[in-house]
């Protein structure tokens, strides 16, 4: 019975984590930007692929490469398609990121087909050690660790760098913060590189777990870690990974306490909270100081 | 005169193309392909339509129907069922007397519907006895063998040739073919091993990043199954299979023709204890040499080994039509179905296939199970079902 409630408790963490860290690089750009990106799960997915063409020959060059691809995507996405609709509605925006979404999907399903690969990344992962006598899944282990590890990371980055200042005053107020000097390019680029570095971290992880890639892989995990950064607050970083975090660890949690029948019904329970928990907050768990304004 | 003579035989060759151009298209032996020839369901279809194309080559070497070559046109419906309306039309408009449609009875039906008001045949290797005369109508037929008999066949194999006696059931609740082939294995499970023997059902669906909680439910059991039943494909399905090694479940893993070929032994390099029902081994080592031929011929044709059991299917469609056409002396599609319909142990490469008015695919047609070990596939042999829940 501890067993199972303790393998159960790892359970809950490690998605929830992988969740979180989707949803954080989501809330970045919503934070700078008012942009919600749907790309991001291309992002994950071109990570993939470079994971895919060079897992076999070095696990850590397939790891650099997953963040330098990324990275570029990130950067490249930024100059081409969102920095020209900048001062466009957040409505535009979104129709953008939909189209650039899709217009990568597709273009990889042209280049390499749409048949899942299969990627044997980390199979050192995939085995069990004894934790206070349980049995539990390394791989888990490691995702909560490195979940733990980029939330810090981030959160240490917004604190204490002078970047990161310059980031959270852009979130708050972005005109008032061009206005003291806030270089809005650089930031906003900052902004693109750390969702990228995020991605590729999902990406690496859930390679790892699934051990495949195709091109509509990340797809299901932005979308519920964006329903997640909506609970936990739009526009606020901690919200955001709060949000993500809970959606994860709710699904788990409605997986192993629905009764079986009831089980199939998943979904409509966990959107039935979420919609709750908007109705009694509707700002988010944890509002963004600079949106409440807006609405 | 010689000149005026030729002149005239001319004027009267070309005047009779004009007049006979319309009636000659409309007796041609066309065979109309409306598939996914791109997008997300291409990699589903490419064997059944390489299959079909490879039926055309051999039948039209021998004579092909009613005396003619049979010809191909082809219209992609990039994995957009709607557009199979339009893939219908086209094709028909093109002089199609028959029609192979996706593999799938939702991607299929709206291009048969259309097949089926022209009195056009419709073939589709959808595993839905939708696709047929109750679904359909009475021109539509599957050259599959039914995902509701499919499941009855593993839990029959699993309890008499291997003597397993501990099941768990885990179903990939995303589409209709995953939903049928648990829901007939967990039936005849508990029918031939009693209500006991099936330790538990769980489900997941095909786009979760993590099935943790099912592992973990599964592994909690106070019983070890000897067998998890595995409804899904790819990708949630080779994922789950490596999330299930990965937490030590080393229990037989049965699944049916949704994750049939090897292309994504990748997953789980090191793969045992895996066993898949499907159409026929395309390993060489299939107990029917009908069957290790047509993937040898498969292979010279394409430059490549097949990449799973669909493309004895796509044959079958084809040579299914042919047989019937030739019988009835008629390309007219009411015509080839009322032979269809008296089909009986017709010896296709699929199988012997046996056809009624009511019933457009097979239940009990012997199908292939491959076995997994070391990451290397082999053939287990052919199985019969015996019973298997009514559809």
């Amino acid at each position: 019975m501890i067993e199972r409630v303790l393998q159960t408790l790892v359970d809950v963490v490690s998605v929830g984590g992988l969740y979180a860290l989707t949803a954080l690089g989501i809330g970045l750009i919503f934070g700078v930007m008012r942009l919600i990106n749907f790309a991001h799960a291309q992002l994950i997915m071109m990570a993939g692929y470079a994971i895919l063409v060079l897992f076999s020959q070095s696990v850590p060059l397939a790891i650099a490469a997953a963040a330098v691809v990324a990275i570029l995507l990130a950067l490249g996405t930024e100059r081409v398609v969102f920095r020209p609709l900048r001062d466009a509605d957040p409505a535009t925006l979104l129709i953008a990121s939909f189209a650039l979404s899709f217009f990568i999907e597709k273009t990889m399903i042209m280049l390499v087909g749409s048949r899942p690969k299969g990627v044997d990344f980390l199979p050192e992962l995939a085995r069990q050690i004894e934790v206070a006598g349980v049995r539990l899944q390394l791989l888990q282990i490691v995702t909560i660790a490195v979940s733990g590890a980029l939330l810090i990371a981030t959160t240490w980055f917004l604190r204490s760098t002078k970047l990161g200042l310059e980031m959270r005053a852009a979130a708050e107020n972005f005109r008032m913060a061009q206005v003291l000097g806030v270089r809005a390019n650089r930031v906003i680029a900052v902004a693109f590189a750390m969702s990228g570095i995020l991605a590729a971290a999902v990406a690496c992880l859930f390679v790892a777990q699934t051990g495949l890639v195709q091109p509509r892989m990340g797809l299901q995990l932005v979308v519920i870690a964006f329903v997640g950064s909506v609970i936990g607050g739009l526009g606020s970083l901690p919200g955001a990974a709060l949000g993500g975090f809970l959606v994860g660890a709710a699904t788990i949690l409605l997986q192993t306490l629905l009764p079986a029948e009831l089980r199939v019904f998943r979904e409509v329970f966990l959107f039935v909270a979420v919609a709750l928990v908007l109705l009694l907050r509707p700002q988010g768990l944890i509002p963004a100081p600079g949106l409440k304004a807006r609405v | 005169m010689k000149t005026t003579g030729m002149m005239k035989a001319a004027a009267f060759s070309a005047a009779a193309m004009v007049f006979a151009l319309p009636s000659a298209a409309a007796d041609k032996p066309v065979f109309g392909l409306v598939m996914s020839f791109s997008g997300w369901f291409q990699p589903i279809d490419a064997d059944t339509i390489a299959g079909a194309k490879l039926a055309v080559e051999n039948i039209n070497a021998a004579g092909g129907v009613l005396g003619q070559p049979i010809e191909i046109v082809e219209f992609d419906n990039k994995s957009e069922p709607p557009l199979g309306a339009d893939g219908a039309i086209d094709v028909i408009d093109k002089g199609a007397k028959a029609i192979l449609f996706p593999s799938d009875f939702d991607f299929g039906a709206p291009g048969a519907f259309i097949a089926q008001q022209k009195n056009v045949v419709a073939f589709s290797a959808a595993s839905d006895p939708k696709f047929g005369a109750k679904g359909i109508g009475p021109l539509a037929y599957s050259v599959s063998n039914a995902g509701q008999a499919q499941g009855a066949l593993m839990a029959e194999w699993a309890y008499k040739e291997k003597g397993w006696r501990k099941a768990y059931v885990l179903l990939d609740n995303t589409i209709s073919y995953t939903k049928s082939l648990c829901g007939s294995f967990a039936e005849r499970w508990k029918e031939i091993a009693g209500a006991g023997a099936l330790l538990g059902e769980d489900t997941f669906l095909n786009g979760d990043p993590s099935i943790a909680s099912q592992v973990t439910r599964s592994t909690s059991l106070a019983e070890k199954p000897d067998l998890v039943f595995l409804c899904s494909y790819a990708p949630g399905g080779p994922s789950a299979i490596r999330q299930m090694r990965a937490a030590g479940i080393d229990a037989a893993v049965l699944t049916g023709e949704s994750m049939d070929g090897d292309y994504w032994i990748g997953s789980v390099p090191g793969l045992s204890n895996f066993y898949v029902v499907n159409y026929g081994s395309k390993y060489g080592d299939d107990p029917s040499a009908e069957v290790n031929a047509f993937f040898e011929r498969f292979e010279k044709k394409f430059g490549k080994k097949a990449d799973v059991s669909y493309g004895l299917r796509g044959y079958s469609a084809v040579q299914a039509w042919a047989i019937a056409a030739n019988k009835a002396g008629s390309l007219d599609g009411d015509k080839v179905a009322a032979i269809l319909d008296t089909f009986d142990k017709e010896p296709l490469v699929v199988g012997p296939t046996t056809w009624t008015a009511e019933r457009h695919i097979e239940a009990t047609r012997p199908m292939a199970i491959i076995g997994v070990k070391d990451g290397k596939f082999a053939a287990e042999g052919r199985f019969s079902v015996e019973k298997y829940p009514e559809f």
